[in-house]
């Protein structure tokens, strides 16, 4: 396995690193791993790099690169929002790997914000032939809302929490100066209407997009294992395309080293296999 | 600015170098040694803003990663705190190779602020900036023990800090191993940074820890101190990955070294 720094597209490059495996193969995906948030291109904990060096020993290549003006890659000019521009940039990639590699199938990963160009880029580009999601957008249910309000109900944490986030907002109030010194995404990350998600899943099925969908205790509008199938239950026919995934004791950030070694390997085993079945 | 790997092919370090910009030259560049965890990442924007400022006021900066870190070779398991000094001596003949400059400069933020000081008794270093800099390897690690404890029983909170049977601590996401500890553990900026640097100890928030090294640090003839007041809450975790950019700290130390 061997890294290189790139530096992709202009006037503003993207940078990034390409995990290259010992027996690259370009009639394998190859995979793209996405920026969470403001976290630079080795991920949260330095789960990206691992993923990365994981897959390379699988025999599959990587790229972990910043979208412009996040981590190492400069800002762009122009007047398109994040939403807008970072599709268009995992595309710019996606190309360059095509020019440089002669890759021509990709699998997207991503977390949080993302998982959300994930799927705005596969909907785009019919060389995407997998997405990876951590946190992905997600609905509530009937059933989240009866097992949201029974735990509340009874649960002393949960009174003793209220109170103490409502002092915590209080205290933000207060503090409100020392924001200058925080950075944040700009743009909040709002869930698009259930029928608008339903409808471009749909779109990934019928092209035999594969999915993997993995949801942490840290989403909040989540809070038992089906939830993801049950809010698309009679908008989307998954097939056997969908693999899901509920860790309910994960930070949302992945913080626990058990957890960063569980989520490295199912995503490399089911990276790997999909590298199997795509090549079949 | 340029990302590249330099150093040995069996341990590849993943850097960035920002060349001199301007045309004021000034035959000085300048590596950034890093802190480490939750710390690394919360500071990484302030590094590159703090990067590009200094070469737009034409200084020559190599920012990087240590082994087993960032994007760099290797796994925390694999290394020592040894080792991340002689990292940084890879980056200071990197940058030497790279633009010709004969001065040398550090600057260290927490860990960084250590490992810099350290160095700075190996080899000649031209200027030296401490940022809000641990001022012992004992002292980390009883501040991030305290951490560890005091945070325990947060409900809701999204990390697992703990030390294992084994003595492996984990901490915000990051682990260090027994070994890297107690490499760290004979690391202290009041027996090691050399008198012949020109210094700056920058710090956001006073408190007992940066005067003891304020006391130690003054007796050296080229000594300033700047306190910048605000936010330095390094070790903070949040779910959102948020940073923290410190403009005045990071305006100090432009003006300083400018």
């Amino acid at each position: 396995m061997r890294e290189r720094a790139v530096r992709v597209g202009s006037p503003a490059p993207l940078v990034g690193v390409i995990s290259e495996p010992d027996d690259f193969q370009s009639l394998k995906p190859a995979v793209l791993i996405l920026n969470s948030g403001l976290m630079h291109h080795i991920g949260t904990c330095r789960l990206s790099v691992k993923l990365a060096r994981s897959l390379a020993h699988m025999g599959l290549m990587s790229i972990r690169f910043d979208f412009s003006s996040i981590g190492d890659s400069e800002p762009r000019r122009g007047s398109k929002t994040f939403q807008e521009s970072a599709p268009l940039e995992t595309i710019e990639v996606m190309d360059y790997l095509n020019e440089k590699r002669g890759i021509k199938q990709f699998i997207l990963f991503g977390l949080c914000s993302g998982a959300d160009v994930a799927y705005d880029t596969a909907i785009l580009d019919s060389r995407v032939v997998g997405i990876a999601q951590i946190d992905p957008y997600c609905y509530r249910t009937p059933r989240y809302y009866l097992n949201h309000y029974r735990q509340k109900l009874f649960d002393i944490n949960a009174w003793t929490n209220f109170i103490s986030k409502k002092i915590q907002l209080l205290s933000k109030q207060i503090n409100k100066k020392d924001e200058a010194f925080f950075e944040e995404l700009t743009s909040y990350r709002i869930f698009p209407p259930l029928n608008d998600i339903a409808k471009g899943l749909n779109q990934l099925v019928d092209r035999r997009v594969r999915l993997n969908i993995m949801i942490t205790g840290g989403e909040y509008h989540y809070n038992y294992s089906n939830q993801y199938r049950d809010s698309l239950k009679d908008k989307v026919n998954f097939r056997d395309l969908l693999t899901l995934n509920y860790y309910p004791e994960s930070g949302h950030i992945i913080t626990q080293p058990k957890y960063q070694k569980l989520v490295v390997n199912e995503l490399t085993q089911w990276i790997d296999d999909m590298g199997k079945v795509i090549k079949e | 600015m340029e990302p590249l790997y330099f150093g040995s092919s069996q341990r590849p370090l993943y850097g960035v170098y920002h060349p001199a910009e301007g045309s004021e030259f000034r035959n000085e560049a300048i590596v950034f040694c890093c802190p480490f965890g939750q710390e690394y990442m919360r500071s990484h924007r302030a590094y590159r803003q703090l990067a590009h400022s200094l070469a737009k006021a034409g200084f020559h900066i190599l920012r990087f990663d240590y082994s087993g870190t960032g994007d760099s070779s290797g796994d925390m398991e694999d290394f020592t705190a040894l080792d991340w000094l002689e990292d940084i001596e890879q980056a200071i003949n990197e940058i030497k190779d790279m633009t010709g400059t004969v001065n040398i400069s550090l600057i260290g933020l927490r860990l960084g602020g250590l490992l810099a000081g350290m160095l700075s008794s190996r080899q000649k270093i031209h200027r030296l900036v401490l940022w809000d800099s641990i001022n012992s390897g004992v002292d980390y690690i009883k501040e991030l023990k305290f951490e560890i404890v005091s945070k325990k029983n947060i409900v809701d909170l999204d990390v697992d800090n703990y030390v294992d049977d084994e003595g492996s601590m984990f901490f915000n996401g990051f682990s260090f191993t027994p070994r890297f500890l107690k490499s760290i553990e004979q690391l202290s900026l009041f027996e090691n940074t050399s008198c012949s640097n020109t210094l700056l100890q920058v710090v956001s928030h006073e408190n007992q820890k940066s005067d003891q090294l304020k006391s130690k640090l003054i007796q050296h003839g080229n000594f300033d101190y700047i306190h910048a007041a605000c936010p330095g809450d390094w070790n903070y975790v949040d779910e959102v990955g948020g940073m923290l950019l410190p403009q005045p700290v990071m305006r100090a130390i432009v003006n300083w070294l400018s």
